[in-house]
């Protein structure tokens, strides 16, 4: 009569779904959006908000992505959400008042959480179930373990002890009249150690209505636990669901051959298509409104800018478009994923390729109808670094994958090609019309400035095809850019490509339909950047691991072992907007015009991401990396001749187009010139010491 | 055909997820409660979430009893009640004393009476609907599909011929009701995803 649930908890961090440990640290995650579009999809049971902003604003940052929506409070947040979400919602997060519970429940929340002030003043839970109904009142124990064993209620996010003893304190807010119980362990919190059982149990004893586990879950396989010997009638996670692909309905499959019996995995409902479905003819008239305002030009002056701020040890501006939070003493969430990575020991890293290899037995052609694994590859060092560790350290059989974006240095073509002779593997190499190719260009660079979508969602798009066409399940990527470059995830996590991945960052929140229509492109012309569907993934169990969370990484390592190893090729000649020599090969734009572009939107580039790898990998000073930035990140580079020529655009309309991407975060006008602040001359007192500007 | 739809705004229920499903489903979503803009209308939609007499007030306050029972009654314009709005299209009600309904089916809304002491009041969750009775609103879906309810009273039809589907909670319940162009589900549609979806397109399309 009753079925368990499994319930996704999604945490928002001014308006962000952001990843928590131990309620401390905080990455973002991305957009909540379109990850509640696809819960619908997927049959999820039910959906739980919580709202850890710590002030009532929010900042949703770039400016040039697909996803926004109006205003800036907690209630726009969750009005916006209440659009999309097809389930049951609870809301939780800073609720005070009767008002604040009634102002949740007319925005689109089902229920409601209270934690601290449940605490503070007990009666408001008999309040708010008088006036709403207990069905909506879900009363939120975040609990710590003691010294001596026991357990401890906290509030104020986990910050505040209350020397109250959990099930105690569930059963008497069961007597005061909670329709429910959310019970989060604080120290499991992100650890992926699965739940506190014993926690679980001494709750689900003390109470008889329904308690909701949560924190702890790293595996899917923890799930189950929750309610077979927690005794809990739903089990919730959070970051585990951010992971992998298809997460939902993989952890649905889990539970249900656990024997517990849930609400059957559901994909591709016809009502919530994965790919966004975008208003009629906005595509056309974000072009037009584009043009115009590049005819029209910038005004001389602008409003004054926030003052932007640099992570105390590399160079990552408080403004990066890669995702990442300062912590107390200014240092970014990237460079301390980075310390954690260095002192993992030796036998870590072993047991970790243990993990790789029985993932690729577990997975690789036994008959040998198909081959072991795909690897994508750009032929550039880590192309070569890949297919090295599976071929010939582990002895795999890969298929190769390569899209051809049309934009090769004369050493990267040769590089590709070299592959197959030096790894002795087959290889595909995709290539689209070209004609395609300029069109989506030109589109690219209008849309979003961003000339390289194709590459970037080509680049995901055609290795999971192919995989799916050779029936291959797993692919190999590199390193996870995001969890490198901003420490996005813990090393903890094992992250794996999903679409979620694929559309908000890869993408920009642009799918291929966004185009049809644009400069007579048709829905045909599209297949190359079609992702396979769920029901394809799910049934073949897709999975797209990345490398860098099994074998130990340092590009500045592997790139002389592939020179003199394979005879890889470094650049013919230095790039003109970075000092390093063996990145991004394939692509003579993806270092020039695509970097200049983030540049002029974000105020940095790519030697800002270099010489922050390299500081953190010891190699580079911060004074140096300074200097190299100072030097490169401006530098309007030398192939963006051949990409005007290729596309046919002037110059002129080029820079007029760019500048409407500008981010007023980061750029301001002051009479006819562009500004903004300098690494080199850090407004460093004006700063407050705690987080990042506005947060 | 894509039609108006208006969503009965009397100060209860989540009129935005209501509005957001109409809107998925390709129709256009009024949320009103202007007489003028629900005469306008091709199909009106009650939703509710709270007490009857609470309910019954608000429409009464707002003005809404005369003109919606107009259009209900005289003019046959298809209307689906969600929830609380399933119940209150009923005589009368049982809940927190005795109130008068709408009355456009016959029927009155009780407590649910389940004798197993373990199932609690209100009924939360995802339960099976079976389809007793045919019903436009259940083409396209299996027989013991999944919606999820949040109630604890349920409409008991005079005529058991106006029950189309019903649900188990330690008792059997009307979960779907419809006579004639008034059609009720005691489950929120709105929130059952695929199968609510399509139950809710049926009304929008098929009545």
């Amino acid at each position: 009569v009753s079925r368990p649930r499994l319930i996704p908890v999604l945490l928002l961090k001014q308006g962000l779904i952001v990843r928590s440990q131990w309620f401390r640290i905080h990455q973002v995650i991305g957009n909540p959006m379109s990850t509640v579009e696809r819960f619908s999809n997927w049959n999820v049971d039910e959906l739980i908000l919580l709202d850890i902003s710590s002030a009532d604003f929010h900042d949703l940052r770039r400016d040039d992505l697909q996803q926004r929506y109006a205003g800036s409070t907690t209630l726009d947040v969750l009005r916006e959400v209440a659009r999309v979400c097809f389930m049951p919602l609870t809301f939780g997060g800073r609720v005070r008042t009767l008002d604040d519970v009634r102002d949740r429940l007319s925005a689109g929340a089902d229920k409601v959480t209270v934690n601290t002030q449940a605490v503070e003043e007990p009666e408001f839970v008999t309040e708010a179930a008088r006036r709403f109904g207990s069905q909506c009142v879900v009363v939120a124990i975040d609990a710590k373990r003691r010294e001596d064993g026991g357990r401890e209620v906290y509030t104020h996010g986990g910050t505040v002890p209350t020397g109250l003893d959990p099930a105690a304190w569930a059963a008497r807010a069961e007597e005061l009249g909670a329709g429910e119980i959310f019970l989060n362990s604080i120290d499991r919190d992100g650890t992926a150690q699965g739940y506190d059982l014993e926690l679980v149990r001494s709750v689900t004893t003390a109470t008889t209505i329904p308690v909701i586990a949560c924190g702890g879950v790293g595996r899917y396989d923890h799930l189950p636990a929750g309610i077979l010997e927690g005794g809990a009638s739903a089990v919730a996670a959070a970051n585990i669901f951010h992971f992998f692909e298809l997460s939902y309905p993989h952890a649905k499959r889990v539970c249900i051959d656990a024997g517990l019996p849930m609400r059957q995995v559901g994909l591709g409902s016809r009502f919530f298509p994965r790919e966004p479905r975008y208003p009629e003819g906005e595509g056309r008239e974000r072009v037009e409104t584009r043009l115009r305002a590049a005819a029209a030009g910038p005004p001389d002056d602008t409003e004054p800018t926030p003052p932007v701020r640099w992570c105390a040890r590399c160079v990552y501006p408080s403004t990066s478009a890669v995702p990442l939070e300062f912590d107390e003493t200014g240092v970014c969430t990237g460079c301390r994923v980075a310390e954690a990575k260095v002192e993992i020991p030796h036998a870590e890293w072993e047991r970790r390729r243990g993990l790789l290899v029985e993932t690729l037995e577990r997975y690789h052609s036994k008959d040998a109808s198909t081959y072991d694994c795909v690897i994508p590859v750009s032929g550039g060092k880590d192309s070569y670094f890949i297919a090295h560790v599976i071929k010939n350290e582990l002895g795999f059989n890969p298929l190769l994958v390569t899209y051809n974006g049309n934009n090769w240095t004369p050493a990267g073509w040769r590089n590709v090609h070299r592959m197959k002779e030096a790894f002795g593997v087959d290889h595909v190499l995709y290539s689209p019309s070209v004609e395609l190719l300029k069109k989506l260009n030109r589109l690219g660079l209008i849309v979003m400035g961003d000339m390289n979508w194709h590459a970037h969602v080509g680049i995901t798009t055609t290795p999971v095809r192919v995989a799916a066409q050779f029936r291959v399940p797993l692919v190999i990527w590199g390193e996870h850019g995001y969890l490198d470059q901003g420490g996005q995830f813990s090393l903890e996590d094992f992250p794996e490509m999903s679409y979620r991945d694929r559309l908000e960052h890869f993408a920009r929140g642009y799918e291929w339909n966004y185009f049809v229509g644009l400069e007579d492109i048709s829905e045909h012309d599209m297949i190359a950047y079609k992702y396979p569907s769920d029901d394809e993934l799910f049934d073949l169990d897709v999975r797209g691991l990345y490398l860098g969370n099994y074998v130990y990484w340092e590009a500045n390592e592997h790139g002389p072992m592939v020179v003199e190893r394979y005879g890889f090729e470094l650049a013919d000649e230095e790039f003109d907007r970075t000092y390093r020599r063996m990145s991004n090969l394939d692509d003579m734009h993806e270092n020039g015009v695509h970097d200049y572009l983030k540049f002029v939107k974000f105020g940095y580039g790519r030697c800002t991401d270099h010489a922050s790898k390299d500081i953190r990998a010891g190699l580079l000073t911060r004074k140096q990396a300074v200097e190299l930035v100072r030097r490169y990140d401006h530098v309007k580079p030398g192939d963006l001749a051949r990409w005007l020529d290729y596309v046919g655009m002037a110059e002129e309309q080029f820079d007029r187009i760019a500048d409407t991407f500008r981010d007023p975060r980061v750029w301001r006008r002051v009479r006819g010139e562009w500004v903004k602040d300098e690494l080199w001359e850090e407004r460093v007192a004006d700063v407050p010491a705690k987080s990042r500007a506005g947060v | 055909v894509r039609g108006r739809v208006a969503i009965v705004d009397y100060g209860l229920g989540n009129l935005r997820s209501v509005a957001g499903a109409v809107e998925r489903l390709g129709h256009e979503p009024v949320v009103t409660s202007d007489p003028g803009e629900l005469e306008r209308a091709d199909r009106l939609i009650l939703p509710g979430v709270g007490a009857f007499g609470d309910g019954m007030r608000n429409l009464r306050e707002r003005g809404l009893v005369e003109p919606l029972t107009r259009l209900v009654t005289d003019e046959r314009r298809p209307i689906l009640g969600l929830c609380l709005g399933s119940q209150l299209i009923a005589r009368e009600s049982a809940e927190f004393g005795s109130h008068e309904g709408l009355g456009w089916i016959d029927a009155s809304v009780q407590r649910i009476a389940t004798p197993d002491p373990t199932l609690r009041v209100p009924h939360v969750g995802w339960n099976e609907v079976r389809q007793v009775r045919e019903s436009v609103l259940f083409d396209g879906l299996a027989d013991g599909s999944l919606f999820y309810f949040v109630h604890s009273y349920h409409i008991d039809a005079d005529d058991a011929e106006l029950v189309k589907g019903e649900t188990e909670y330690g008792v059997r319940m009307a979960a779907v009701v419809e006579r004639g162009n008034v059609y009720g589900t005691q489950f929120h549609p709105e929130k059952s995803q695929l199968a609510g979806l399509t139950l809710l397109g049926n009304f929008l399309e098929r009545t």
